[in-house]
């Protein structure tokens, strides 16, 4: 059999093999965590195949409905709905009155100028129709077809987000950088009890109506946690300032419970023993996101323990990065477990004053008020002698930042978080990447509280299949990339930061599964495998695709993002899925190699190519297989994600075999 | 007991600190002295306790309680 031959004889098994992957992947990839829809959705059944409703059915989660019902409901209030019956026209600016009243007539729609201070010069006018929906289609067109009207569609209302009535909620840009009002539509942290590990808070009036635990004071030892610095309950005010009472100022998630725990002293410091008790007592008491806008320079260890404590309970630990605007991170934000924050200014450039390094995790608004105080974190705190009066303060620092996140996280839990992975990887997922996927002085992007509650429904998705496999879950925004959070348990300061590379190992792998693809040719039909291997077009290609050139990696500066360290199928997603996204099962898996196959159809220089890139795939699918690294966007590991890269990887091997084969003499 | 010599920094960060930059590159955290020595830079000769285990809200470095100082011009 010729090459060809051979070729056409495998393509329509692939080919069918490929597209039905495609379409599974696909179908599911709409549902992408940004969209408002739940996962499933009943309503649609009718309509849908067999073998998507068996799909839908395996991944349900009966202990999610009520949350994805809350979810499928609330996004639509802020999304646009198309009114019925109504039709808005933009007509070419200089349109006559009595053009508009000849029109109206013909068209039998009453039509309106859409802002009557525009004056008609404006041109835009909205009108009401009989509704009969047969004629709706001719008549727009019909509409839209006369030389006078520019722009015909129907009107479309647009319905507000929740906005808070407190008169300096206009100031805050602080929370409307990080998207509040779309958050407050789905979530205001009802039912999250938030430990402020910090001065005190005192009951200043703009808390009036915010919900309290019982804290502790840990300075004194004793019950009473009132703030004798002003920064606790500043701190306080951002997470769960009392919002829409008209007076002052709003907060992140204000249905949330505040939890005062004393453990810095009148001048604002604290031992590490004094935290970590605190840390232990807030986890025993019930806090699910702990807040501590405090740092330090030396690691302690009884520190890190706590930390550890707290999220063994199923609490966040959420940390400042620091204020020493030097490259080293202070702790306990340093700590593995943490989520460490830095801050930006109004511009999302990051402030002079924060500290970077590579265990930050996101950033959030701190203030900048080098261009004055309305650049800073405006919320009622208390200042004079005695620290009890009460006045709306501006201030700046990662301490600022640091009750954005934790407020974020409140909400995470509110609307169904399970364990702080699961807050983690949303709160990171959600992140506005910026400047590139990570970086030393803004970790994974700022914060975004709309986005992280969407990415939520994706990461919950996940732990349902995995029965809460934290690993998982850290894996779950690179395909092998447990380490890519700092949440393993051990992981040092300065571990690495960036995706983990599979290094040469898909290289040895690959090199195995091309001898063994030569040895399952017949002798006439085998080209030597050294004469296949060191190809000028052969080489690179399985190098690329299977290992990326992961040993120029220590050239790449810290910080700067180069895709060809990584294998090809790591680009892939995140070029075309970007970073933070569950990894597509698509790109991983034959399709692409199948792709590059088939141009070599066509084209027969490339078949040298196309064999290296099939083997090499082969060579990263089976190595991913084998290191069970795989968090496949809807394919569980345990279940699918590794028979369908076994799978794919058997067909790049099919695929390469066809496209080394000499055609025999 | 540390003696460092420096320049007394007032920072609005967080409620408001007051920070020594030593003349090496470090940056203290200021406690203790008077009202006096909180003079937005002032050269100083300072003798004092740091303490590197604490934690602090201003997370500006190391707080240095200061027992004597003295101006330096």
């Amino acid at each position: 059999m010729s090459q060809r031959g051979s070729l056409r004889g495998l393509f329509p098994l692939l080919v069918i093999a490929a597209v039905a992957g495609a379409g599974f992947t696909l179908a599911k990839y709409r549902e992408d965590t940004r969209t408002s829809e739940p996962p499933v959705a009943s309503s649609e059944d009718a309509t849908r195949s067999p073998m998507r409703k068996i799909w839908d059915w395996l991944w349900r989660d009966p202990e999610d409905k009520q949350a994805q019902n809350h979810l499928a409901e609330v996004p639509k209030t802020t999304e646009a709905s198309e009114s019925t019956n109504e039709i808005v026209v933009d007509f070419v600016d200089g349109t006559t009155k009595e053009e508009f009243d000849e029109l109206e007539k013909q068209w039998g729609v009453d039509l309106e100028l859409a802002d009557q201070a525009e004056g008609r010069d404006s041109a835009i006018t909205v009108g009401k129709y009989d509704g009969n929906p047969s004629a709706e289609d001719a008549l727009f067109q019909k509409i839209q077809e006369n030389p006078k009207v520019e722009v015909a569609e129907r009107l479309v209302n647009y319905q507000a987000s929740f906005v808070p009535n407190d008169p300096s909620y206009k100031l805050q840009w602080n929370l409307k950088l990080i998207g509040m009002e779309k958050a407050w539509d789905i979530s205001r942290g009802k039912g999250v009890t938030v430990a402020i590990l910090d001065t005190g808070i005192s009951r200043v009036p703009d808390l009036g109506g915010t919900k309290f635990a019982k804290g502790h004071n840990f300075v004194d030892e004793d019950s009473d946690t009132e703030d004798d610095n002003g920064h606790g309950t500043h701190v306080a005010g951002t997470v769960a300032q009392t919002t829409d009472n008209a007076i002052g100022v709003a907060g992140v998630a204000f249905e949330a419970t505040l939890m005062p725990v004393k453990v810095l002293d009148h001048f604002g410091t604290g031992t590490s023993a004094r935290i970590a008790d605190a840390i232990r007592w807030s986890a025993d008491h019930g806090a699910k996101v702990l807040n501590l806008s405090l740092g330090g320079g030396l690691r302690s260890k009884v520190l890190a323990n706590a930390i550890a404590y707290a999220r063994g309970k199923g609490a966040v630990v959420v940390c400042a990065a620091g204020n020493t605007g030097r490259g080293a991170i202070q702790y306990p934000a340093a700590y593995p477990g943490t989520i460490a924050v830095g801050a930006v200014g109004p511009s999302g450039l990051r402030a002079p004053y924060s500290s970077y390094g590579k265990s930050l995790t996101l950033v959030a608004p701190g203030g900048d008020k080098r261009n004055g105080d309305e650049g800073g974190i405006l919320q009622d705190g208390i200042v004079g002698p005695e620290f009890k009066n009460d006045a709306y303060l501006s201030m700046q620092g990662t301490s600022m930042a640091t009750p954005h996140v934790s407020g974020v996280a409140a909400l995470l839990f509110s609307e169904g978080a399970k364990s702080p992975s699961q807050v983690e990887a949303a709160l990171i997922a959600g992140a506005e990447p910026l400047n590139g996927s990570w970086s030393e002085e803004y970790g994974y992007g700022l914060l975004n509280a709309p986005r992280s509650l969407a990415a939520l429904k994706g990461v919950k998705a996940l732990a349902s299949m995995e029965t809460v496999d934290e690993s998982a879950l850290a894996a779950s925004l690179n395909p092998r990339g447990a380490a890519q959070l700092h949440v393993a348990e051990g992981a040092s300061e300065t571990s690495a930061q960036r995706s983990p590379l599979p290094g040469w190992k898909p290289f040895a792998i690959a090199t195995g599964l091309l001898a063994f693809v030569l040895l399952s040719l017949r002798r006439q039909e085998r080209p030597g495998l050294f004469n296949v291997l060191f190809h000028p077009a052969f080489l690179p290609a399985m190098v690329l695709s299977g290992t990326g050139l992961f040993f120029l990696a220590q050239f790449v500066p810290e910080g700067a993002h180069a895709a060809f360290v990584s294998p090809l199928p790591d680009w892939l997603a995140n070029i075309f899925f970007g970073r933070g996204k569950l990894a597509n099962p698509l790109v991983y898996s034959a399709a692409p190699a199948l792709a590059v196959a088939l141009l070599a159809r066509f084209w027969k220089p490339v078949a040298p190519l196309a064999g290296g890139v099939a083997i090499g795939f082969a060579g990263i699918l089976a190595y991913s297989a084998w290191a069970k690294a795989p968090a496949l966007a809807w394919l569980p590991f345990t279940a699918l994600a590794v028979p369908w890269l076994v799978v794919n990887s058997v067909l790049c091997l099919l695929l390469a075999r066809a496209l080394i084969r000499k055609e025999a003499r | 007991m540390k003696k460092v010599s420096g320049t007394v920094r007032f920072r609005d960060l967080e409620t408001g600190v007051w920070v020594l930059e030593t003349d090496d590159g470090r940056t203290f955290q200021l406690g203790g002295g008077d009202r006096k020595l909180m003079r937005d830079g002032a050269r100083v000769k300072v003798e004092g306790d740091v303490d590197e285990t604490g934690m602090t809200s201003a997370m500006v470095g190391p707080r240095i309680t200061v027992h004597r100082y003295s101006f330096a011009d």
